[in-house]
């Protein structure tokens, strides 16, 4: 191999990597935005969701079955979960990201955190499938069948969820709701059941992104929160409320990681994302593809 | 003349025969946390904007001051106004690209940036002690250095701090000032069209406060003897500095005085419970289910649930 592809090899393998990291980024972001978009709730326990999406896979695998199998039980309880916490404190917020709307969330968040810790322990626990420690070579790069599996799995939810919005009348009142909600009331339309089904879907969604990511990622009670920030550049660069824009914004959040990891130091791989994160709001609040103005 | 009541209890308390060390320094804290919640009212109660970012001036000012002092030898005293200046710089920066956008912004921002002095902090060991912290060279009782074995002189000293930031409260929100930040917590478009510059009073409002925490993080500093990326840029510390404000009333300047003092209370009996049951972390759900039922019943906190209806 020439010098200039030996130099490259590293380059491509940090955005390779990045890049099937950032799918499961972009997974955990659409369910944020969704609830984002539609109801204009920033739920900062989104991340315990994911958390507790996690313990879904560790419970199952504990049980001997595969986590992935887990899946649609993960996706199924944490809706459920999403539909009892929009009942209980999300409702009285509707319309309004408020100062009291985020300190709920916080504080929801805090005890779902220490929920999992009293039910889990505080140790570290991790749930491989049957991908885990297979690795796939595509010429001199390498990467994890774990996470190519879920990447697999993040994309089809994402489309899953855009044709959702997009192709069904469930998603036209949705959509309906998000524009306008009094104006959807007016022609028949019950925001309280739109609201409810798109917060459980977004809560859904992030079961499903914490299943597929403990098959390669440990999980402890903490780790909800530590995913919140990814969500949260991720969802303003590629545009708070998009669903197409929150998962590409994942894929870059995912690149410039690993990136800097390789180039910089992996301690400070987050550094540069949060600076990018207020230029973003200075410069390009919209996101980087503008998808949505406001 | 009631005010001076509690006051003077309080600066009777190290004379006391009966009161031990551990009563003494729980008021410190009590005193410390007072002026925290005072500051971050300033923006959050009376300017309506969500700074879950606090700790980082709060951090500033800690780790500035006791790194000038163990590497250089510059006394608290000096030392604390180069965090405050340092605290200032980092809020401008902040403000001047958050807060022309609407809330959400911000206060997302503020996380991230609390975040990212995280990384640096626990990263750049040499300067910062990394995970561990930073402890400050302990010279004995020393007025000079500021410190002292025994928690006396720091209740006067938290005192003072208490009694300036709530008069500072009380000045803002009988000022022109503090009513254009409430016209604009209250509604922006509004505030707009009555002639209010809205960033600039947003952004003068983030920066007092700021200035505020910076200058109480010094006293942090010489009290604890010590600083660590958690207690400093942790959400958990971003939630102390809220609670005090939101359990008292938010935007009073009494709240974060009774709230203060409510939440040293709570979180003295929920360690103490951590450790007699063995369940760590007791303290993080308290505080946790505190701020859920603060925000979903008495958003207006303690203050307001006690005053109705009476002028604040």
């Amino acid at each position: 191999m020439s010098g200039i592809e030996t130099a490259l090899v590293p380059v491509g393998q940090a955005l390779l990597s990045g890049v099937l990291v950032g799918g499961v980024y972009g997974l955990l972001s659409i369910g944020f935005s969704l609830a984002f978009g539609v109801m204009r709730i920033v739920n900062f326990a989104h991340g315990d969701l994911v958390m507790y999406g996690m313990y879904a896979g560790v419970v199952s695998a504990t049980f001997g079955i595969d986590p992935l199998y887990a899946i649609p039980f993960s996706f199924l309880l944490m809706a459920l979960l999403g539909a009892a916490q929009y009942q209980l404190v999300y409702r009285r917020f509707v319309g309004f990201a408020t100062l009291q709307q985020l300190l709920a969330a916080i504080g929801l968040g805090l005890v779902l955190q220490m929920l999992a810790q009293v039910v889990f322990g505080a140790d570290t626990r991790s749930a491989p499938s049957m991908f885990g420690g297979q690795y796939l070579l595509i010429g001199p790069l390498f990467v994890s069948a774990a996470q190519v599996m879920a990447f697999v799995v993040a994309v089809i939810a994402t489309i899953a969820v855009e044709a959702l919005l997009l192709g069904t009348h469930w998603g036209r009142t949705v959509r309906a709701v998000a524009d306008d909600i009094e104006a959807a009331e007016l022609v028949g339309l019950s925001s309280q059941f739109i609201n409810i089904t798109a917060f459980a879907l977004a809560c859904g969604l992030a079961g499903i992104a914490g299943t597929i990511m403990v098959t390669y990622y440990p999980t402890d009670p903490s780790k909800g929160l530590s995913l919140m920030p990814i969500a949260i550049i991720a969802t303003t660069i590629g545009g708070l409320g998009s669903i197409r824009g929150s998962f590409l914004g994942g894929i870059f959040c995912g690149m410039v990681q690993q990136l800097t990891a390789m180039l910089w130091n992996s301690a400070l791989q987050d550094v540069p994302l949060y600076v990018l994160l207020l230029f973003f709001i200075a410069y390009r609040p919209t996101g980087m593809f503008g998808f949505r103005t406001e | 003349m009631r005010p001076l009541i509690p006051i003077a209890i309080v600066a009777a308390l190290p004379a006391l025969p009966f009161v031990n060390n551990y009563i003494l320094a729980a008021t410190v804290r009590a005193l410390i946390f007072i002026a925290l919640g005072q500051a971050w009212n300033i923006v959050a109660g009376i300017g309506g904007q969500l700074s879950l970012g606090h700790g980082v001036f709060l951090g500033l000012g800690c780790y500035v001051t006791g790194i000038l002092f163990n590497e250089l030898g510059v006394p608290p005293w000096i030392g604390v106004w180069a965090g405050v200046l340092v605290s200032l710089a980092v809020a401008l920066v902040m403000g001047s690209m958050t807060l022309r956008m609407r809330g959400v912004f911000f206060a997302l921002a503020t996380v991230a940036v609390s975040l990212a002095f995280d990384q640096l902090a626990r990263h750049y060991v040499d300067l910062t002690g990394g995970d561990n912290g930073l402890a400050l060279k302990f010279l004995g009782n020393s007025l000079w250095a500021m410190q002292s074995r025994w928690p006396g002189p720091f209740v006067y000293a938290g005192l003072v701090f208490m009694i300036l930031y709530y008069w500072i409260t009380r000045i803002i929100l009988a000022s022109r000032f503090g009513l254009e930040m409430r016209a604009v917590r209250d509604d922006e478009i509004a505030a707009a069209a009555a002639g209010v510059r809205v960033f600039r009073t947003k952004l003068l409002g983030f920066l007092v406060s700021a200035a505020m925490t910076a200058l109480a993080g010094g006293l942090y500093m010489q009290f604890y003897q010590a600083i660590d990326p958690e207690s400093a840029f942790g959400l958990g510390q971003a939630i102390q500095l809220q609670l005090p404000a939101l359990i008292g009333g938010l935007g009073t300047a009494w709240g974060p005085i009774i709230g203060g003092a409510l939440m040293i209370v709570l979180s003295e009996a929920t360690n103490w419970g951590a450790t007699r049951f063995g369940f760590i972390g007791v303290d993080i759900l308290v505080y946790g289910l505190v701020l859920l039922i603060v925000v979903l019943w008495a958003p207006q906190g303690i203050v307001g649930v006690l005053w109705k209806g009476r002028r604040r």
